[in-house]
């Protein structure tokens, strides 16, 4: 089993895809050249969004940013709101892969949920832009991306039902149908009032308070406490 | 059209005192604003729409509020403490701490379902509405943790719960009614208080107390 502490040291630094090719001349490929020009709008609009928030960011400032030609953009994208789907979407999709491969890595659960937690509160602090993003901003995004932001937050409950197995049948009885729910989101609050409050340094020092609060209907506190605390 | 000057105010003499037309006034332009937002989403929604809706003229709009936006925020400080106060009425000063919050939440959810644009207003549209009102919401929350912080008094283990916990449980809390708002589902929302009791108690109680104290609830709502 590879070390769930340490995986920064496995993983690829976020996000290769979004890195800026220099510009000019290089003998690239057409094909490659243009997924590049995509990946660069989306770190572009990342960049803005984060110094101007979503509303004030312009076009300009997206192509700008990913130092590409306004046409280019709209050879990508309709608009800022398409464009802003797309980074939303791509961010969603890393930080979905790296919780569930570090999920997948633990063979018990709770350690699993940690190592889980773990993994999401490392991407947010290591890219605040991209948290800010995701966590934030998406959801002055317009309703499109608002429903995405709920589906994401939805899509962690499994991750945390999982745990019901485990249980005897008189502590799966006591469990309502919405405490996975209501511990997401309890989870996801604390997380972005730290980044709406540009407190991003203060995620990881969330973690075992998560745990604990996660695992606690689960095992009991005392339990959830001693899983919160070890490592 | 006619469905507007019904909703008019009749014109001419009226024994009215301007203190309590003013107070009135800023009454329907809020619930305007609120039935608008919920309908059609705070973004989407013009001044226009709520003179509309309020059955004023656009001046008066003009002489209660600088913007949509300024109209926004008293709409979320009028709806906010409106709920709190039933919230802490209905706490009142009950001797069982785990009673004042089945009270507390109890009150909470009937707001939100007696009032459901202005708490779609609050808890849903807030947070597209800009910083200032998302930092309001913030707030709004924070009302609930110190009643939820006094339960560490009548914890077994309330000095080793976590430093966060409140932060949590009320988001939880809040995450939960926010789904339902979020789809119009305001219907489901009263079924869910035994749950959503038992789940801010057990953490403090463990989940047998707290489920005893839920339960009792059923019978309250």
């Amino acid at each position: 089993m590879r070390d769930p502490a340490n995986p920064s040291v496995e993983s690829p630094e976020f996000p290769p895809e979004l890195a800026r090719l220099p510009p000019g001349r290089h003998g690239l490929p057409r094909e490659f050249v243009s997924h590049n020009q995509r990946e660069r709008l989306i770190a572009g609009l990342a960049e803005a969004v984060a110094e101007n928030g979503y509303a004030g960011t312009t076009i300009a400032h997206i192509t700008r940013n990913a130092a590409v030609s306004r046409r280019t953009f709209y050879e990508h994208f309709g608009s800022k709101d398409e464009c802003f789907i797309a980074a939303y979407d791509t961010v969603m999709a890393e930080l979905r892969k790296r919780v569930g491969e570090a999920f997948d890595q633990e063979d018990e659960w709770p350690r699993a949920v940690r190592a889980g937690i773990r993994a999401m509160l490392e991407f947010l602090a290591a890219e605040p832009h991209l948290a800010r993003l995701s966590m934030v901003e998406a959801l002055v995004a317009g309703p499109v991306v608002v429903e995405r932001y709920d589906a994401a937050i939805q899509s962690l409950v499994p991750y945390f039902a999982a745990g019901r197995e485990g249980v005897s049948g008189e502590v799966l009885a006591g469990l309502s149908p919405t405490t996975e729910e209501a511990l997401v989101g309890g989870m996801v609050s604390l997380i972005s009032r730290r980044i709406f409050a540009d407190r991003t340094e203060e995620l990881e020092s969330l973690l075992p308070d998560l745990v604990e609060f996660t695992l606690t209907p689960y095992l009991g506190s005392a339990e959830a406490a001693k899983v919160a605390r070890a490592s | 059209m006619a469905s507007e000057s019904t909703t008019r105010p009749l014109p001419g003499r009226h024994q009215l005192s301007r203190e309590f037309i003013a107070q009135h006034q800023r009454t329907r332009i809020v619930a305007a604003l609120a039935q608008e937002s919920s309908e059609k989403g705070y973004r989407q929604v013009t001044v226009a729409d709520v003179v509309r809706r309020a059955g004023i003229a656009r001046n008066t709009f003009y002489e209660n509020f600088r913007s949509k936006d300024d109209c926004f925020l008293a709409t979320q400080e009028f709806a906010m403490t409106a709920a709190l106060e039933l919230v802490v009425t209905a706490a009142g000063d009950h001797d069982s701490w785990a009673d004042r919050v089945r009270l507390g939440l109890t009150a909470f959810l009937e707001y939100v379902v007696e009032e459901p644009a202005l708490a779609r207003t609050c808890m849903v549209e807030a947070l597209s509405a800009g910083p200032a009102a998302v930092e309001r919401y913030e707030k709004s929350q924070q009302a609930f943790v110190s009643l939820f912080k006094l339960g560490r008094d009548v914890s077994p283990h309330g000095r080793d719960l976590p430093e966060t916990l409140e932060e949590a449980i009320i988001g939880g809390v809040f995450w939960i009614v926010y789904q339902r708002l979020a789809v119009g589902d305001v219907a489901a929302i009263p079924d869910l208080l035994e749950e959503l009791i038992e789940f801010a108690l057990t953490p403090y109680l463990g989940a047998e107390a707290a489920r005893e104290v839920a339960t009792g609830a059923g019978e309250s709502v």
